[in-house]
């Protein structure tokens, strides 16, 4: 059985190099795979927790705004504008679009692994940042992109939930949320600090819905 | 040390053995002799009993030397502590929640988050504690879903006094003394037990201890007059008072923030009993319940002494009720019953008092159309006032195929109602922001945050679900009573256990904080089947061996679905890999040990007054909560390796049988699991003191 797979993947091979050798086209460049980037330890509007009742103090209450073109954060300054794609503060997190931004962007929950979206589904419902209490990424635990456990007060980002971003100028990116805290420790505690978010994410430039 | 303790057991039973063998049989070994009136509501022979029952006698409780029930009941088969705001009993799978825990007949209340804390109860008072296996809501209505647990205590047979105590690790003291006094028509039993132990800390590093010391008493009264042959009157009284202590610490690890107060507990029961036998075929009982179970804590900043939090809950159970069985025939018997029970609720988180009531009617029809054959058919009507009406019926059989093999079936629909706080809780927590309503305080509280713009969103509209509906279960058990030898007896019992309308909690509207406005709504479907398999057996006239083993499958039926729809995820904690959940990794309800093993070998020699013991308890693996964030139980690290507890104990009548000295090990290996098994103290060493004198 493994000779005859051997023979076919051979057979297979020529016969691919042929074909691509017939069609070869000099003028268009194969395109580049896109590369998944991970971003780490965004923090997203630091304070204090009080461990005993989850009350914070300390905050500034500012989002901070990420650029996924860029790969850098967005300076506050710029928030009206379409230069920001996605914005952190606590576990909220907010897109550059609707009737409360000014950027053309969305976002749609997409529930599956992030390698296997390949491409934006064509039933994809973008939602808005329309006002603060409705925002495109629900923020109520379960509803949004994690899981807030009552018992141990630990903030886990579902997994399986991929974030796909029509980001400020319009086009697509997706993003997993891989941590919210420092470092994503491996066992974490009420005392391990948190709103530091780790996320992976890839970015397509040419404006396709294809990742 | 284990090979020691090995040696010694072989040592010890080595030598009690080669003494003379004299018959014995207080410990009931075969016990088809014995009455049970839990599976039917009438005294009936356990022989002839078509449900799957089990007996603990108080022989085997003094045996082991056990105080409190939790202690008994964690040694049988299928039976597991689960501890959720106390020591609750897992039967066939299905949380403390389920079982209903009676006294002589009557329901025990007061449950925090739906477990009942058995360690309120004494056992120095216990005559047999009759444990029904399978849904029983066709006799007793709600909370009756995997089974029922009876206690039935002493009464004024005989007069008699003991006094008894029983001192050991942890400073436990218990000190238990009993009065029986018969005399032609009057009979008076009275008990006294009072527990006290300083508890244990497990993680000494830590303010506060595992368990804090805690201290209580239990008074029961019970009182008999036969006004003829055919009237007599009962009474029973219990009370229960318990103060523990309270000490945490709510603040950081360098910057700590220390809690400190009292908690107390009363349970308090009467029960008058009227028993007409109006003929040979027609007997009749007036029963008037009545229960209030009371709680209080306080609590203080060690710092400034101010109040961190007070509460207090009070519960009421008012329950008159009438019973008559009738004699057709010896083919046919009829148990036909009525009552009201009104309840009420007041406490901290509640609006005033609530209140609420159930009309209930039942009947049970047993008959044998031939000698081999008993079949029993049941059922119960609930309405209830808050949450609409519910039918339990129930069918079981019993059909001796030879003399030695009978088999056991029956099949039959359970329900546990919603409890008080799934129906009015009322709470806003003022620090965090969010909210919890009962179902029918929903509607009015949100539109009150409405009017006062603090809802941002409804999410799930609380009129177009409609009423909160009972959690109901359909069972089957099916089984074989095998006594291939008059020394053994094996009872093998298969069961599946089909449960909806789960209470679970939902978000139902977003605040404009940001925070939830939680509530209750019927959401899961879940299931659990295995099976039972228990024996005894006298080895000789002085040894007897019991075995018993459970293999239980326990799983959420949506969580089935949605893992083979492949649309549940894991995240791998070290790599942060995102993976989907198969079928195989999906182990079921937190909680559950597929595998559970007991084994106990007891050694009795009445004519020298010696008997021991030694008893294993194997709980095998089980999930002891989310680690991986995807809420289920799926992965290596969810779960606890499973571990064997080994306890003995040794006894000694002297005086003519009137002195009695004990002494025994729990958890003789010191099986220890602070961070995840809290309710396993260490060894415990103890001695205890018996005394007693009888007229005649």
């Amino acid at each position: 059985m493994k000779k005859l797979n051997f023979s076919f993947a051979i057979i297979a091979f020529i016969a691919l190099s042929v074909f691509s050798s017939c069609t070869k086209n000099d003028s268009v460049e194969p395109a580049k795979p896109l590369e998944a980037k991970i971003y780490s330890n965004l923090t997203a509007d630091l304070v204090t927790v009080n461990p005993a009742n989850g009350q914070t103090s300390g905050g500034t209450n500012r989002f901070t705004l990420f650029s996924f073109a860029n790969n850098a954060i967005v300076a506050n300054a710029d928030s009206a504008s379409n230069k920001w794609d996605v914005g952190f503060r606590g576990t909220t997190i907010i897109v550059n679009g609707g009737a409360i931004r000014t950027g053309q962007g969305g976002a749609f929950i997409y529930t599956g692994l992030f390698d296997e979206l390949k491409e934006v589904p064509s039933t994809a419902t973008f939602a808005q940042d329309n006002a603060p209490t409705s925002l495109a990424i629900p923020t109520t635990s379960g509803m949004g992109w994690y899981n807030y456990n009552p018992a141990t007060m630990i903030i886990t980002p579902i997994a399986g939930k991929v974030l796909v971003i029509r980001t400020g100028d319009g086009k697509f990116a997706k993003m997993e949320i891989l941590s919210y805290y420092k470092d994503s420790p491996t066992t974490i505690t009420l005392t391990t600090p948190q709103r530091h978010y780790t996320f992976r994410y890839i970015y397509q430039p040419n404006g396709t819905k294809v990742f | 040390m284990r090979y020691f303790f090995t040696l010694l057991f072989v040592a010890f039973f080595s030598i009690l053995h080669a003494q003379e063998k004299l018959p014995a049989d207080s410990l009931k070994t075969l016990n088809l002799g014995e009455v049970v009136v839990t599976a039917t509501r009438t005294e009936k022979l356990l022989a002839a009993v078509p449900m799957l029952v089990t007996i603990i006698n108080q022989q085997q409780i003094k045996a082991m030397g056990s105080l409190r029930l939790n202690e008994v009941l964690q040694e049988q088969t299928g039976l597991v502590i689960q501890t959720n705001h106390g020591n609750g009993i897992q039967m066939q799978g299905m949380n403390p929640d389920y079982t209903l825990i009676l006294i002589d007949g009557e329901p025990l209340i007061g449950r925090t988050a739906g477990t009942l804390e058995l360690s309120r109860l004494a056992v120095g008072n216990i005559k047999q504690i009759e444990i029904v296996k399978g849904p029983s809501s066709s006799l007793y209505g709600s909370e009756a879903l995997a089974g029922v647990v009876n206690i039935i205590t002493e009464n004024s047979k005989t007069t008699k006094a003991t006094l008894s105590s029983r001192y050991g690790t942890n400073n436990t003291l218990d000190i238990s003394g009993s009065l029986s006094l018969s005399k032609n028509k009057f009979g008076a039993y009275l008990f006294a037990n009072r527990y006290s132990t300083g508890g244990y800390a497990l993680l000494p590093q830590t303010f506060g201890q595992t368990v804090e010391p805690f201290h209580n008493y239990t008074l029961q009264g019970k009182f008999n007059y036969d006004f003829s042959e055919k009237v007599k009157f009962s009474l029973s009284t219990r009370y229960f008072i318990e103060n523990q202590q309270s000490n945490f610490d709510i603040g950081e690890p360098q910057n700590p923030n220390f809690v400190s107060g009292n908690g107390q507990v009363k349970d308090m029961n009467f029960n008058p009993i009227l028993h007409y036998k109006i003929s040979d075929k027609w007997k009749t009982q007036f029963r008037f319940y009545n229960s209030v179970y009371e709680t209080n804590s306080k609590l203080n900043y060690l710092v400034n002494k101010e109040v961190y939090d007070e509460t207090f809950f009070r519960q009421t159970f008012l329950r008159p009720e009438i019973q008559t069985e009738y004699f057709l025939s010896e083919k046919h018997i009829f148990t036909l019953g009525a009552g009201k029970i009104w309840e009420s609720v007041a406490a901290t988180r509640y609006n005033g008092t609530q209140t609420f009531s159930t009309n209930y009617a039942f009947l049970q029809y047993e008959f044998q159309p031939v000698k081999k054959l008993n079949l029993i058919f049941g059922g119960r009507f609930d309405n209830h006032s808050a949450y609409g009406s519910q039918l339990s019926p129930k069918l079981s059989l019993q059909y001796d195929i030879t003399p030695k093999i009978a088999l056991r079936a029956s099949t039959g629909v359970g329900f546990k109602a919603p409890d008080f706080r799934q129906l009015y809780l009322n709470f806003n927590n003022a620090v965090a922001g969010y909210s919890v309503f009962g179902t029918e305080e929903l509607g009015a509280a949100i539109a009150q945050l409405q009017a006062q713009n603090q809802i941002a969103e409804i999410l799930l509209d609380p009129s177009a679900i409609g009423k909160i509906k009972a959690e109901k279960s359909l069972a089957y058990n099916f089984g074989f009573k095998i006594k291939p030898i008059e020394k053994l007896l094996i009872n093998l019992n298969f069961f599946r256990n089909d449960i909806s309308n789960l209470i679970e909690t939902q978000v139902f509207a977003r605040k404009t904080n940001g925070q939830n406005v939680f509530s209750y709504r019927n959401l899961n479907e879940v299931f659990t089947q295995g099976v039972e398999i228990d024996a005894s057996c006298r080895l000789d006239q002085n040894f007897t061996f019991f075995a018993g083993y459970q293999f239980l499958q326990a799983k959420d039926k949506n969580i089935i679905e949605q893992v083979n729809n492949g649309e549940i995820f894991k995240r791998d904690p070290q790599t942060l890999a995102v993976s989907r959940v198969s079928s195989k990794e999906y182990g079921g309800l937190f909680g559950r040990s597929p595998h559970t093993l007991n084994v106990k070998l007891f050694y009795e020699n009445q004519q020298r007054g010696i008997s021991a013991n030694v008893r294993g308890i194997y709980r095998g693996k089980y999930g002891i909560g989310d680690r991986n964030g995807n809420l289920i139980l799926d992965d290596d690290i969810e779960y606890v390796s499973g571990y064997f507890t080994w306890n003995m104990s040794v006894s000694k009548e002297l005086l003519n049988k009137k002195l009695r000295l004990q002494t025994g090990i729990d958890n003789i290996f010191n099986q220890k699991d602070p961070q995840n098994i809290p309710n396993l103290a260490g060894r415990l060493l103890w001695v205890s003191v018996n005394f007693q004198i009888s007229k005649n």
